[in-house]
């Protein structure tokens, strides 16, 4: 919805599929993906959806389809979900990360350090997972400045690879950090061949909101 | 035992009385909390000598405006009651409502106690207290939960529900995941619901609750919505479907400031209802308190004339008055309600408004605000010239801004005033020939107090009370 704005302010024509179970979708036809979290049953009705066409979505990865995967969404990519009473849950296998489960959640206001092209982005969200996310030889989004990141041990937040992003950052992440959403369209429109920079739009109410948030936190 | 009984009570009361002298907080959870602390089977004894029964409502939103119009009803017949009036909806709140009206010896000398307990609640209160009707208006998800805790929570209360002897349940028709709890539990259970109207859609709102039948897991298909998973629903997989209704609304209808339908029993007669306050929802509100009346043999035009005579609670729809222009003041705490909220406000013919969104992240308002971007605030989108302006507090003033941005409210409509203060003069201040303030919990206090000390809180006139009267029903 936040990349959809942020195109059609720019006269950048964008249209969201909604899409269900079952239904049909040409990953290498979309701009962006975005995987969302939701509750277990959900999660789990989601996860097999996607299994049987996860071969499809590889490929698309690879191509440089741009993909935002959020909590549930991230934790799908990675190879697999261990839960506190010791069942694996296969995930899509497609990044190299797992996730564990633990018994207190981690909640709570989150500011990460995040480099972007070489400059570096200080980015604010919530989060509210019970899952211990380890990378294996994946970049994380950035460094955790406050809260706990993936796993509140290693001190680093989400992952990247090649266009995918992942975090467990909520609030939403795109609106307010606006760096980052722009970040994403220009990729999107680079996979299309289009060069060149985005148009700059009026975006004091998304600062103050996380720079508000920043002085709160950090 | 007796001793700490007495020794818990008053303690309590002289909490009560502190709390109230020095006018700090209102006072309505701590001296239950400090009660149940020196004697925890207080609420039990307190609780069992209600004379005639305990009516609980419970259900995620409506809580508070049901049970004072279920309150409004009984007192209109003559009954007297313990009631948790202002929302304190914890066991502190409902012990701590018991506790103002005990005797000095712990005596209660009441026909009837209404109470509105939390979901989450429930299971440790009815524990406590036997109800014999328990009203459940909806189950939406709250800011609180946002990820699948709204199964844990139904859970909790089904299942307390079903420990329950001798119980009726009134159950919410149009909710799927409210009417479940009928089959489910084997109570004797009385639906209450809104027929078909002009205002009904086809289409579900995409994130909406219960796509899926509770029992069996398919797809549920829906032939209209009222809004969210309300309507009228069926399973193609199960054959759950909505249950007939034995108090339904139709022809409902909203004119300034107040709603009106055609209340029609399942035996077949009809009566006219209108109640003066703003949103359709409240027809809900109004039809569960028609029900429970219904249950405890009061007289239809009793209940009809007692609902016409409703007055909000703070901040529910509250109606104040400045410089001879009305200001309404409403608390949001989930999208639903906050849906609701905007479609009342959208409703309201009077020219322009100015709107003030107050938005907290303290514990009790949600530390986590992304609910905000579940709220449909797209529908302002193609409503531009029905506001004169939005003005942002509170200490998510900011993400409030750029949530009404993304919506496409245009930036220059939109002010943010962190200071509750400045913000709501600048709102009163604002062009419109109305004002509407929404608040999360937290926000909504402060809110009324400033407002208050600007404007005039709006008494009820006898001649605004539309419809019935009490010479109508003399004249029958």
């Amino acid at each position: 919805m936040a990349l959809a704005r942020r195109c059609h302010w720019r006269g950048i024509d964008v249209s969201v599929c909604q899409v269900s179970l079952g239904d049909r979708v040409d990953f290498k036809e979309a701009d962006f993906l975005f995987l969302g979290g939701g509750s277990d049953r959900e999660q789990n009705l989601m996860a097999g959806d996607l299994a049987a066409r996860s071969d499809l979505l590889r490929e698309a990865i690879d191509g440089g389809l741009v993909v935002l995967a959020i909590c549930g969404g991230y934790q799908l990519l990675g190879k697999y979900y261990l839960t506190l009473e010791g069942k694996k849950i296969p995930g899509l296998d497609i990044l190299d990360l797992f996730t564990e489960g633990g018994n207190k959640r981690l909640i709570g206001n989150v500011a990460v350090e995040v480099d972007i092209e070489g400059t570096v982005y200080k980015l604010v969200g919530f989060e509210n997972h019970s899952g211990r996310t380890f990378l294996g030889d994946l970049q994380p989004l950035g460094r955790v400045l406050a809260g706990h990141g993936n796993n509140g041990r290693d001190g680093f937040e989400g992952a990247r690879y090649k266009n995918v992003f992942c975090s467990y950052l909520h609030g939403p992440l795109l609106p307010k950090n606006s760096v980052l959403a722009d970040y994403l369209i220009t990729l999107a429109l680079k996979r299309r061949g289009w060069q060149g920079e985005l148009a700059p739009l009026d975006d004091s109410f998304e600062k103050t909101a996380v720079s508000t948030m920043l002085q709160r936190i950090l | 035992m007796k001793l700490r009984f007495i020794l818990a009570l008053w303690v309590a009361r002289l909490v009560m009385f502190a709390s109230r002298i020095s006018g700090r907080g209102k006072g309505s959870a701590l001296p239950g909390r400090v009660a149940l602390k020196i004697y925890p089977g207080l609420l039990r004894e307190l609780g069992r000598q209600v004379r005639r029964g305990i009516i609980i409502v419970t259900g995620t939103n409506g809580k508070t405006t049901t049970n004072n119009m279920i309150a409004g009803v009984l007192e209109g017949a003559g009954y007297s009651l313990v009631l948790n009036r202002e929302g304190a909806n914890l066991i502190t709140g409902v012990t701590s409502a018991f506790i103002k009206v005990a005797g000095l010896s712990g005596r209660i000398n009441r026909d009837y106690a209404c109470l509105e307990v939390d979901e989450a609640s429930f299971p440790g209160v009815v524990r406590e207290v036997a109800p014999s009707i328990v009203v459940v208006t909806n189950f939406f998800r709250d800011q609180l939960d946002r990820y699948g805790e709204l199964d844990k929570t139904i859970a909790l209360v089904r299942d307390a529900l079903a420990s329950l002897g001798g119980i009726c349940l009134v159950l919410n028709a149009d909710d799927p995941l409210v009417a479940q709890l009928g089959r489910v539990t084997g109570k004797t259970a009385v639906y209450y619901g809104l027929a078909e109207h002009g205002g009904v859609t086809r289409t579900g709102s995409a994130a909406r609750e219960a796509k899926f039948c509770p029992f069996c897991g398919v797809e549920l298909s829906y032939r209209y919505y009222h809004y969210s998973q309300l309507g009228r629903y069926s399973c193609s997989g199960c054959g759950f479907a909505r249950p007939e209704v034995d108090v339904e609304g139709v022809e409902p209808g909203a004119e300034q400031l107040a709603i009106s339908c055609q209340v029609r029993f399942r035996r077949g007669d009809r009566h006219s209802l209108s109640i003066p306050v703003s949103g359709l929802y409240n027809l809900y509100n109004g039809l569960a308190a028609c029900s429970v009346g219904l249950l405890l043999d009061i007289e239809i035009d009793g209940i009809i004339f007692s609902l016409s005579g409703y007055r909000p609670a703070t901040g529910r729809m509250e109606k104040f008055i400045y410089l001879g222009k009305t200001v309404l003041l409403n608390l949001v705490k989930n999208p639903t309600g906050f849906n609701e909220g905007l479609s009342a406000l959208l409703s309201v013919p009077a020219g322009r408004v100015n709107v003030l969104i107050a938005i907290n992240d303290n514990d009790a308002d949600g530390r986590d605000i992304s609910w905000l971007w579940d709220v449909d605030f797209e529908v302002l989108e193609h409503s531009s010239g029905k506001f004169s302006g939005f003005v942002c507090t509170g200490r998510r003033a900011w993400d409030m801004a750029v949530r009404l941005k993304y919506a496409g409210v245009p930036g220059t409509c939109i002010t943010v005033l962190e200071d509750f203060g400045d913000a709501v003069r600048a709102a009163l201040e604002g062009t419109g020939e109305m004002s509407y303030f929404l608040a999360t919990y937290t926000a909504l206090w402060p809110v009324e107090r400033i407002l208050s000390g600007y404007a005039q809180r709006e008494k009820l006139q006898p001649e605004n009370i539309p419809s019935v009267s009490r010479s109508v029903k003399s004249v029958r």
